[in-house]
């Protein structure tokens, strides 16, 4: 018996799976009702990606695929540089971003770390890891209809894939493009900050595997502190347009638990330039909505009062 | 993981780049498509037929009961045939139906299908007991206080029902949707107009003369009223349509959704108050009203590219 099946058989079984079809129909009724008690809040834990030090060899990608088990994507060449990934999406919950910027017929030479860049002379590559934000404020966390989407006690945005049902709400509703509905399962998946792991103590799978520490795991508030000297450090050495994407609030958008370092505009790395979080809009949709209908009961009110006798 | 093991939704397009210029991500959408196709636009059509015929029924019926209860006692069962394909259609169209009453562990106010899922559930109980008891007061059994009382409790979960569609398709972050401020005030106010178009049809079927004559004005003043949220709705979307269509295009799709869902069923509506012409009325309204949203819920799904080159 290999060890780690002594190991499984050791734990101790919580409870029998119900047996006869009406135990497991019931039990399929019952469980998704009975919540658990949510464990202790801990120290808020995400990503601080620095952009500026990603060499774009997709360890990161292979470590997330290895550890949580996703499946293969099959290979397709895309024709975008060397991102083969295309996009993060149920089975990859890490898409390492391949951009080419280099002018035509220009010679200058490669200087990833130039001065001001003139879009003219630019010749560069930019690469950037990307995953789930984990939105402090998540879209899809206030789209979920059935509390399959909550934040755990690391204040990670996480999906509870027992409970979700497949509903889309926080497809439709996330501005990154980062959740995902799995065709096979019919549920939603997407990156968990290898909340596995954080329990026992570990720092995820990518964070772990990157060799050039472009990605940063830890407590935000020391992510966000290190960021901010990273771009510092990055200004005083002549990189002027080295800023932080997502590691405060803006006045449409939460800030994210995970965050980038990044050199270009946002919409380069496939980001949207303001994120926008469509729960601000959604009181007065629901204003027009009700009046809309009230105007319509009001007519029919009206017509039907006085032409009744 | 369980249960995954396909890249991805079949909605979502791998976002491979057309042409040399388009390598990179500046060029590609960045929101994910959500699974939501041409059920949800037949959702969105019984939802509002369903609540609209209650709505209808039971603020006629409670006005003037003596006119209207004879109409009202054959619209509840329809309706309420009406809400069950509807709901059947919400089931079919999640990714696991058989989670469908995992919505009903929680409510979640601040979202929009957490709240219309509650309000259907709701309304769906009075709406069966409403029915029922209109069915049994036909066989001679009346119970008419215990039906009324079950109508009066009907009317808010079903305006919650009715209202919650619109935000739940315009509170979120797909492009052209996330625009559509008037999306909610057009769907309930089209959902009160199917109503009123459906008992008017009914009233005309059952012989219910003065009935008919009150809801053949009335259904021509919110065939009038409808066509203002209707053109806000249009307003908010155009930034987007003149994205995905050629103006050409735009025309005529505004042209039909206004020629079958408002003129064609107003003229035959002043016209004749035949039962073959209100009837027609009524389809040409329905094609209208599932035009608007289907027009609508192919937003996200619409590359501009394949419109524009006219695939």
């Amino acid at each position: 018996m290999a060890s780690r099946e002594k190991e499984l058989s050791a734990l101790a079984q919580t409870s029998d799976p119900p047996r006869g079809l009406l135990a497991q129909l019931a039990g399929r009724l019952i469980y998704p009702f009975l919540h658990g008690k949510p464990p202790e809040p801990r120290p808020a834990t995400g990503f601080y990606t620095d952009t500026t030090v990603c060499i774009g060899c997709k360890a990161c990608e292979v470590a997330c695929k290895q550890w949580n088990q996703l499946p293969s994507d099959g290979f397709n060449w895309s024709g975008n540089s060397y991102d083969n990934t295309t996009e993060l999406s149920a089975t990859s919950w890490r898409h390492v971003k391949f951009i080419e910027q280099f002018s035509d017929g220009s010679l200058g030479a490669l200087d990833p770390l130039a001065a001001v860049p003139q879009e003219s002379i630019l010749n560069r590559w930019l690469m950037m890891s990307d995953h789930c934000k984990h939105c402090l404020a998540a879209p899809c966390h206030q789209a979920c209809p059935t509390g399959a989407i909550i934040h755990n006690e690391f204040q990670n945005v996480y999906i509870q894939a027992d409970i979700c049902n497949g509903c889309s709400c926080c497809v439709a509703s996330c501005p990154f493009g980062v959740i995902t509905r799995s065709s096979m399962g019919g549920h939603s998946h997407k990156c968990t900050l290898c909340y596995d792991r954080q329990r026992d103590g570990l720092e995820p799978a990518c964070a772990k595997a990157c060799p050039t520490q472009s990605i940063h795991f830890g407590p935000v508030d020391e992510l966000r502190e290190m960021a901010r000297k990273r771009v510092e450090e990055l200004h005083r050495r002549g990189v002027p347009q080295a800023y932080l994407y997502g590691d405060t609030s803006s006045q449409t958008y939460s800030e994210l638990h995970s965050f980038y370092l990044l050199v270009d505009r946002p919409s380069v790395y496939g980001l949207p330039d303001s994120p926008f979080n469509p729960w601000l809009h959604m009181m007065g949709d629901y204003t027009r909505s009700i009046a809309g209908g009230l105007a319509a009961i009001a007519a029919l009110l009206l017509v039907v009062f006085l032409m009744r006798s | 993981m369980p249960g995954s093991s396909t890249p991805s939704h079949p909605s979502t397009k791998t976002p491979s780049p057309a042409t040399a210029s388009d390598i990179g991500y500046a060029n590609m959408p960045v929101t994910k498509v959500p699974g939501w196709y041409g059920m949800i636009a037949w959702d969105a059509l019984l939802n509002g037929m369903a609540t609209g015929l209650f709505l209808a029924a039971a603020v006629s019926e409670l006005v003037a009961p003596a006119v209207f209860t004879p109409v009202a006692k054959v619209a509840y069962p329809a309706a309420l045939v009406l809400l069950l394909v509807d709901l059947g259609l919400l089931v079919l169209d999640l990714g696991d139906p058989l989670r469908f009453h995992h919505m009903l562990r929680v409510f979640k106010p601040h979202s929009p299908m957490s709240v219309g899922t509650w309000c259907l559930t709701i309304f769906s109980l009075p709406l069966t007991a409403a029915a029922g008891l209109s069915v049994l007061a036909e066989l001679g059994f009346d119970f008419e206080w215990v039906r009324l009382l079950a109508v009066l409790a009907g009317l808010l979960p079903g305006f919650g029902s009715a209202a919650y569609k619109g935000v739940l398709l315009s509170t979120n972050a797909q492009p052209g949707w996330k625009d559509a401020r008037w999306l909610g005030g057009y769907l309930t106010n089209s959902a009160l107009l199917m109503g009123s178009a459906e008992l008017l049809v009914l009233s005309a079927l059952m012989g219910h003369t003065q009935a008919a004559v009150i809801l053949r004005v009335a259904f021509s003043v919110l065939l009038v009223l409808n066509l203002i949220p209707l053109g806000l709705l249009f307003a908010n979307l155009q930034p987007a349509h003149a994205r995905l269509y050629t103006r050409e295009q735009q025309w005529r799709v505004g042209a039909l959704i206004f020629a079958a869902g408002t003129l064609i069923p107003l003229g035959l509506t002043l016209l004749n108050g035949g039962l073959l012409f209100l009837f027609g009325a009524l389809i040409f309204l329905l094609f209208g009203s599932w035009l608007v949203r289907f027009v609508y819920v192919k937003i996200p799904h619409t590359s501009p590219l394949e419109i524009r080159s006219g695939e």
